[in-house]
């Protein structure tokens, strides 16, 4: 790589709002990361209290807070999740996760007894771990529904400040002087 | 608020009572061009335009980031874009019989997509029939440049004349001799970015400062020159040192935007018809624009056969005008500029204005797409985090297949655009669940490269679209019914174009991820050309060498709709600089009153 890699490319504010202001480009949105109500009381518009639990704790089970980052409940995908099916157009898509999460908790009863919230850590994960073994080619209920469930939550958290930041640390959607990586012109 | 932007003097409207010099009708690469050339020679101009003028800046908010928005950059509920089944499985008219409020093309389905919605045709106000084709068509000032992907490539000779190679179809009424002044036009106007590859089939642009190469690109790079292939950065219709000469356009500043939705830079160092041609055009007071003008045919004086002007409805009230010009000049893109040619129907000119060859609408031809190859770069998994996707594009093969050698199964070629490292939008296809989930992805997600194929489709006879009998649009209108299929060349092509792929992934060291080799349904390119087509026989072709009808001397038809065949390279360009071409000629004729 070039010696230049090594210099933040990235340009500083100041010198943003110059280029804002010698070019048609728009200053309001900056790179200022504007900070969602995180952590604001859950009010579930679309599902019940507890199918919210329940999304919630699902989604913390497939992306879990590690030493790296926070996971998908800090991440607040359950209200995600929630708003976009309040807001669905079609009726099969709030049918698909209210007869995916009760198909999920007719698996656990039936594996162990107990809802999959009432469940024991080690019950869940062998729960999901069965469940997500069909992935690639499902046929349960609860197997097919995973699929949907895992995408709409990978989605959510990996387009959240969470998820962008802290998780996957992207460096990108800023202002460069100079590109970077590797110049053809010096083969360098 | 924005701290300064460059307002535009305020304009005259379009005065419906005087006669123009010229009315260029749709306002994408060819029309701007068009009104930029005739405006810059003295014409007086009026400009109709189907959609409406957005605040492109406000539409495109190119650095908001996904959490800023309420749906994460989706559409709104009850706005549905086609998926490819839905394009395998339905009969168009697509829109028909959907249970959603609008109806979009399939490049909606998308990341971002809900910042070019309203550039886009809802398909159930736009319907078509015939054949399965994926037609994508942007109805706002600037057309479908608003949202290209900017990849900017020239033609050569291997492409004008490719009948002297392989027997096949037309050769095209110029060379690359006739065309190279107009594309160094293009380039010094508008900026471009590239590296000068010295490669006699993709000649080199006038190069801005180019983008960079990530570090798997560069490895593909240095292995493929071993093979004889060549990995250049992505050729971006994009300024990267900026244009003294345009005050609407910004250089690049690599924030990636245009690489990572359809549609998305807000300082327009991508080139886009609206501040790249139009503004500068109408500053010099001899352009009109009237958007919302739905052109439904060229009106003919009986007399003389010449056109006069043409008939329009506004898109909003429906009600029907007509303007009058001197000249007039089609630009509404290649399937648009052939439905009106057919829908103008006269005394003079009873099969549609200019068609006396009956070839409008024919030679209709385009890339295919489809076969395509990911792969695993071993070296850079859980590699510390680089901007990668700061730049508006990533690399581009060009083509290699039937240059020297000759291939026995198919003619002609394709190339390969693709990227490789880390996005916004992690690559989160991990198999799993749990912590480990969730570090592959992290690991993984910045290691994988891409690249996928464009190939020519051959422009047949038997390609073609019609007016449909029976269908029309919400104004009234017929639409156009598809007859158009991909033929064995192609298909032979494809299998080729997924071979050389993995073949070139293995010889760099990635591992193989997975390969495709099914083409998408047809129209997929966004690269639809060839309706009316140029050539010196008028029996077999619709316009001369400078795009102007052999019937009616004063209709230009400036589009892609003009070219003879394909090529496998991007068309926009090529489109522009033909474009400039003829309206130097137009004004040239004009001028001695010839038209
Ligand atoms: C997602 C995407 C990616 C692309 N990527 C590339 C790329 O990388 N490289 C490349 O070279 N090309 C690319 N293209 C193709 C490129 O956009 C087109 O080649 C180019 O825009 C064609 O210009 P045009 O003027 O012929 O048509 P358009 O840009 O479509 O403009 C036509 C205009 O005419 C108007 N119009 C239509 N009918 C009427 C009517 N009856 N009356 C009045 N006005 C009318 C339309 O509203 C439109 O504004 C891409 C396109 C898309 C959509
Ligand atoms: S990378 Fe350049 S061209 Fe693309 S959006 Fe950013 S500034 Fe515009």
């Amino acid at each position: 790589m070039a010696d230049g890699d090594r210099r933040d490319p990235r340009l500083d504010r100041r010198d943003v709002l110059k280029i804002a202001a010698a070019s048609a480009a728009i200053t309001s949105t900056l790179g200022v990361r504007r900070v969602l109500s995180a952590g604001q009381a859950a009010s579930p518009r679309f599902f019940t209290t507890s199918e919210y639990s329940l999304v919630d704790e699902l989604a913390e089970e497939i992306i879990p807070t590690d030493s790296h980052s926070p996971g998908a409940r800090a991440a607040r995908v359950a209200a995600y999740i929630d708003g976009e099916l309040a807001d669905a157009w079609t009726a099969e898509e709030r049918n698909e996760w209210r007869d995916g999460l009760a198909a999920i908790d007719d698996l656990s009863r039936r594996t162990s007894g107990k809802t999959f919230l009432e469940a024991t850590p080690a019950e869940r994960v062998a729960l999901l771990t069965a469940i997500a073994s069909k992935e690639a080619s499902p046929e349960s209920a609860a197997e097919k529904f995973f699929v949907t469930l895992k995408s709409r939550v990978a989605f959510a958290y990996y387009t959240s400040e969470i998820g962008i930041h802290r998780e996957m640390e992207y460096q990108g959607n800023v202002y460069l002087q100079e590109f970077v990586g590797y110049d053809v012109r010096t083969e360098k | 608020m924005p701290l300064l932007r460059f307002l535009q003097t305020p304009q005259p409207d379009a005065d419906l009572t005087r006669t123009y010099d010229a009315i260029v009708v749709g306002s994408g690469a060819a029309g701007g061009m068009a009104a930029h050339v005739l405006t810059s020679k003295g014409l007086e101009v009026l400009m109709l335009e189907a959609g409406k003028k957005l605040d492109l800046d406000r539409e495109l908010k190119s650095m908001e980031w996904p959490y800023e928005h309420p749906r994460r950059g989706q559409m709104p509920p009850g706005h549905h874009a086609l998926t490819l089944n839905e394009y395998t499985i339905r009969q168009p008219p697509y829109g028909a019989g959907q249970p959603y409020d609008k109806v979009y093309n399939y490049i909606q389905g998308g990341n971002g997509a809900d910042y070019s919605r309203n550039f886009m045709v809802d398909e159930k106000d736009h319907p078509y029939t015939g054949t399965r084709y994926a037609w994508v068509r942007a109805r706002t000032l600037g057309g479908k440049t608003t949202i290209w992907g900017r990849l900017a490539l020239r033609l050569s000779d291997y492409d004008f004349k490719a009948r002297r190679r392989d027997g096949y179809g037309e050769d095209w009424p110029i060379s690359y001799k006739d065309i190279a002044p107009y594309y160094d036009r293009v380039d010094r106007y508008l900026g471009i970015s590239g590296v000068a590859e010295h490669l006699p089939h993709l000649p080199d642009s006038i190069f801005q400062r180019p983008t960079r190469l990530t570090a798997a690109e560069a490895t593909l790079r240095a292995k493929m020159a071993a093979m004889g292939r060549t990995v250049t950065p992505y050729r971006a219709g994009v300024t990267t040192d900026g244009l003294e000469h345009n005050k609407y356009r910004s250089r690049c500043f690599g924030r990636g935007a245009c690489a990572r939705r359809p549609g998305g830079c807000d300082i327009h160092a991508v080139f886009d018809s609206p501040t790249g041609l139009i503004y500068p055009a109408q500053d010099t007071g001899r352009l009109s624009l009237r958007t919302n003008a739905v052109v439904r045919e060229v009106l003919v004086d009986e007399r003389t056969g010449k056109a006069s002007g043409v008939a329009f409805l506004d898109a909003e009230t429906g009600r029907a005008y007509e303007a009058r010009a001197r000249v007039v000049v089609l630009a509404a893109s290649t399937l648009e500029s052939a439905r009106i040619m057919l829908l103008s129907k006269s005394q003079a000119h009873p099969n549609g204005i200019g068609n006396s060859s009956g070839h409008v609408g024919h030679n209709f031809c385009e890339h295919i797409m489809g076969p395509g190859v990911r792969g695993l770069v071993k070296d850079r998994i859980g590699a510390p985090r680089t901007i990668d996707d700061g730049r508006p594009g990533g690399f581009y093969v060009p083509r290699f297949r039937n240059l020297k050698e000759r291939r026995t199964d198919f003619i002609r070629g394709y190339g390969f655009e693709g990227s490789a490292g880390n996005s916004m939008f992690a690559a989160s296809d991990q198999p799993g669940f749990g912590a480990d989930y969730k570090k592959r992805v992290r690991d993984l997600s910045g290691a994988y490269i891409e690249m996928g194929g464009f190939g020519e489709v051959l422009a047949r006879y038997e390609n073609y679209v019609a007016l449909d009998p029976n269908t029309t649009d919400r104004w009234g209108i017929p639409v156009l019914r598809f007859h158009y299929q991909f033929g064995d060349n192609e298909k032979k092509m494809c299998e080729d174009m997924a071979n050389t792929a993995q073949e070139m992934f293995e010889a760099a060291g990635f591992e193989i991820v997975g390969v495709s080799r099914t083409p998408l349904t047809e129209g997929w390119s966004i690269h639809e050309l060839g309706t009316a087509r140029m050539g010196s026989d008028r029996r077999t072709s619709v316009l001369n060498q400078f795009q102007q009808s052999h019937d009616v001397k004063n209709l230009f038809v400036v589009d892609g709709s003009s070219h003879v065949s394909a090529s496998c390279q991007n068309p926009t360009w090529t489109i522009m600089a033909l474009a400039w071409r003829s309206c130097d000629y137009l004004a040239e004729e004009f001028r001695r009153g010839r038209l």
